[in-house]
């Protein structure tokens, strides 16, 4: 079987703020990460592969050449083939036209049996991507897969998170999956991973080489625009209680329930 | 492209101080724009001496203005209408009214009976001016194929120029299908909506990074204008059942005439709600939730017991999810859900960025930690410094009381 996995580089978020003054981004030391989501998406892909004893993945990026790291990571967790989709021309790129990125880019691969997406992306934050992909390669989709129950070469089944439960559904391959962090746990490189992550040659594809339309990429290509960028509104100050500790807890039970209730206390 | 033009760049540095992505370096008086560049504009508006430009030639799409009404997406599963529906009706209507259209409500199901009919006369005395119902035997279940080919067609054939949906499982499923499809740009997340005062484009603001950025996003040449809502961010109206309306029943087979238009590769063999540790924190007014604070499984026990006498649900930090103390649908955080509840109370939580990212637009915080200086207490609306195991058993005690 073959796998594509799609992962993005992310900013670690815990470091990315807006100055509320300047409204610029601090980015003083943050360092670029695998998207989280993407991790378990790849480990699902790797176990894939030796459950069904054979077949190949390949981790797939769009991104700027600092990516290329992030891909050695990938070969340290299990990927065979790394592939990186570089072009300034995708600079601006929203969901749509990375959505029609990446699918040019798996058709000038040869297209896959299984594409696997994280949720979605922690800066971003859309999970726009997974689904548009699938809408546009014309294949069946899942989103928030928590657990592939059974596999073979013509079609999966696998547990759907919802919000009050889950179902479980059989899909035809080929298909795409977005994946939820509790499906697994990643493993750790191995020694030997690490090795093969130095050595291995990293595909590259640009706008030309997917025969990507220069108005269906980057800004061009994108119906949403970013209008403007600020910081969140800080929260209100606490409000202090005073006295003993059991004497807060009853001034807080009376708020608790008045809030609960919509209506004040006696 | 960013495009620069020398002859009036004045070599200020503005442009590299305003970028908000740091994506502007000054190399010999000139600025370099880098990789980083998301083309966002802010540079362009900041550069007093005009030397910045952002060059799109973006294709029009036919004509917009063929495109009117405000449609709303109102998601019946598993014979219940989600709540966020009737809030995206209520936002809608305050919408279509500005722009004087007509607001829609999309509904789907298995066939038109009773039980749909009463949910159609329920989204009209909510706002609704038409509900359009689509019906088919294939639709009683979410597949997202098939949801997706069912919308497009309705879309195409009324053309409406804002959609709304909720940001919910299912939402957030299909919807981006449907953007793609309809080559129609989709903002997930919202948290407000508004219109531009020049052209009525519609202005869609929603958190990113882990709600560290706001952004507000228009998609100005292309129609429909698509957004997902978060749950529990609009207001619903009061019901009014005076107001008029009209229901149009659809069957699917004629939206999709194909042969093969009501087929899907999707089969769903089981569909389990309510499974141990299966909640919808979302829809929750109260929530109270734990962290590693609660020392073990046990702590839930006081904390559903809290929650009981709130008419609430509990919910939890990555760290006691991971601990698997409780199961991933409690969690509250960038990796798990969002939640905007009345109430969340915090017990023995540290306060992480990542845990805060999902549940900082809740209306009141209440934080209870130990340790005085645990940075939750910097978004709280009150906060108690105390141990859990002294603490909580007192404030249950006093709930109760009041009850
Ligand atoms: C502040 C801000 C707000 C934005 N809001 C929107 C918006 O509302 N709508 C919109 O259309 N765009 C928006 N964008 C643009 C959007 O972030 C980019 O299009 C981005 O390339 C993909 O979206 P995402 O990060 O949300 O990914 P998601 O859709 O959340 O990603 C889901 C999965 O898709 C795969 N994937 C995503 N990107 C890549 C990639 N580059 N390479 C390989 N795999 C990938 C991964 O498997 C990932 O887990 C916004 C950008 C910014 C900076
Ligand atoms: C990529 C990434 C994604 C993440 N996503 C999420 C996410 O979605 N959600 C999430 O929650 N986290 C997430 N995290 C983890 C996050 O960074 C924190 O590690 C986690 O939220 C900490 O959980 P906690 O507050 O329960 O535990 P701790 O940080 O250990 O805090 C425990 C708190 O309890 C207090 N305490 C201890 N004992 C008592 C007592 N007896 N009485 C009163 N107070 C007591 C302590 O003072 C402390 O403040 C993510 C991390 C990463 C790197
Ligand atoms: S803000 Fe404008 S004038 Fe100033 S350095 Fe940048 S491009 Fe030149
Ligand atoms: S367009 Fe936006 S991201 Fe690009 S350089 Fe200017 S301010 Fe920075």
């Amino acid at each position: 079987m073959k796998i594509i996995v799609c992962i993005k580089q992310v900013p670690d978020v815990t470091e990315v703020h807006l100055d509320p003054e300047t409204n610029t981004m601090t980015r003083e030391g943050v360092s670029a990460i695998m998207n989280p989501y993407d991790q378990h998406a790849l480990e699902e892909a790797v176990r894939l592969r030796e459950k069904l004893g054979g077949g190949e993945v390949t981790a797939l990026t769009m991104g700027p050449p600092q990516a290329e790291g992030m891909l050695r990571d990938a070969v340290a967790l299990g990927a065979d083939r790394v592939v990186l989709v570089s072009d300034r021309a995708f600079a601006g790129s929203d969901t749509w036209a990375t959505s029609y990125t990446l699918e040019h880019a798996i058709n000038a691969l040869g297209g896959a049996d299984l594409i696997l997406c994280g949720k979605q992306a922690i800066d971003g934050d859309t999970a726009q991507v997974g689904p548009g992909m699938a809408a546009r390669l014309g294949i069946p989709f899942v989103t928030c897969v928590q657990k592939v129950r059974e596999v073979d070469e013509s079609r999966l089944v696998v547990e759907r998170m919802m919000d009050d439960g889950y179902d479980v559904l059989a899909v035809k391959l080929p298909a795409l999956l977005t994946v939820v962090k509790n499906i697994n746990e990643p493993r750790v490189p191995s020694l030997k991973g690490k090795m093969k992550a130095k050595k291995v040659e990293i595909e590259r594809l640009n706008a030309e080489t997917i025969a990507a339309k220069a108005d269906c990429i980057g800004l061009p290509g994108s119906p949403t625009q970013v209008a403007k960028v600020f910081a969140p509104e800080a929260r209100g100050k606490r409000i202090e209680l005073q006295g003993t500790l059991e004497e807060q807890l009853a001034q807080l039970a009376v708020k608790l329930v008045e809030l609960a209730r919509g209506q004040e206390v006696r | 492209m960013l495009i620069l033009d020398k002859d009036l760049c004045i070599s200020c540095g503005v442009c590299e101080e305003s970028c908000p992505f740091g994506a502007v370096t000054m190399q010999d008086g000139y600025p370099v724009i880098g990789d980083t560049c998301t083309l966002c504009g802010t540079c362009v508006e900041n550069c007093s001496a005009g030397a910045l430009s952002l060059s799109v030639e973006k294709a029009e799409q036919g004509d917009l203005a063929e495109w009117s009404g405000v449609a709303v997406y109102c998601e019946y599963y598993r014979g219940e209408l989600n709540p966020v529906s009737l809030e995206l009706l209520g936002e809608g209507r305050r919408l279509a009214d500005m722009r004087g259209v007509e607001l829609n409500a999309l509904l789907f199901g298995s066939r038109f009976s009773g039980e749909l009919d009463e949910v159609a006369e329920k989204l009209i005395a909510h706002g609704a001016d038409r509900v359009y119902v689509v019906v088919a035997d294939a639709l009683s279940t979410f597949r997202e194929d098939l949801y997706c080919r069912v919308t497009v067609a309705l879309l195409r054939r009324y053309k409406p120029e804002i959609v709304l949906a909720g940001a919910t499982a299912i939402g957030r499923a299909f919807i981006p299908a449907v953007a793609v499809t309809m080559h129609a740009g989709l903002t997930a997340d919202c948290t407000s909506l508004d219109l531009r005062e020049s052209d009525g484009a519609l202005l869609q603001t929603r958190p990113a990074f882990g709600g560290n950025i706001m952004a507000t996003i228009v998609c100005e040449n292309t129609r429909p204008q698509m957004s997902t809502v978060r749950p529990r961010v609009m207001k619903a109206l009061d019901r009014d059942d005076t107001r008029a309306g009209e229901v149009i029943v659809l069957e699917a087979g004629e939206l999709l005439p194909e042969e093969d238009g009501l087929d899907s590769r999707v089969e769903v063999l089981e569909s389990v709600a309510g499974a141990s540790g299966a909640v919808n924190i979302q829809e929750a007014d109260v929530l109270v939730a734990g962290g590693r604070g609660l020392e073990n499984a046990e702590g839930f026990e006081l904390l559903a017991e809290l929650a009981k006498l709130l008419d609430g649900k509990i919910s939890a930090s990555r760290a006691v999810v991971d601990a698997g103390w409780i199961p991933y649908p409690h969690q509250v955080g960038q990796t798990g859900k969002t939640v905007a509840p009345k109430i969340y109370i915090a017990c023995g939580i540290s306060g992480a960025v990542q845990h805060v990212a999902g549940m900082q637009s809740a209306e009141t915080i209440i934080a209870i930690n130990r340790d005085e200086n645990a940075s939750i207490f910097n978004i709280a609306d009150y906060g108690i410094v105390g141990n859990l195991s002294e603490v909580l058993p007192m404030l249950i005690a006093r709930v109760k009381e009041l009850s």
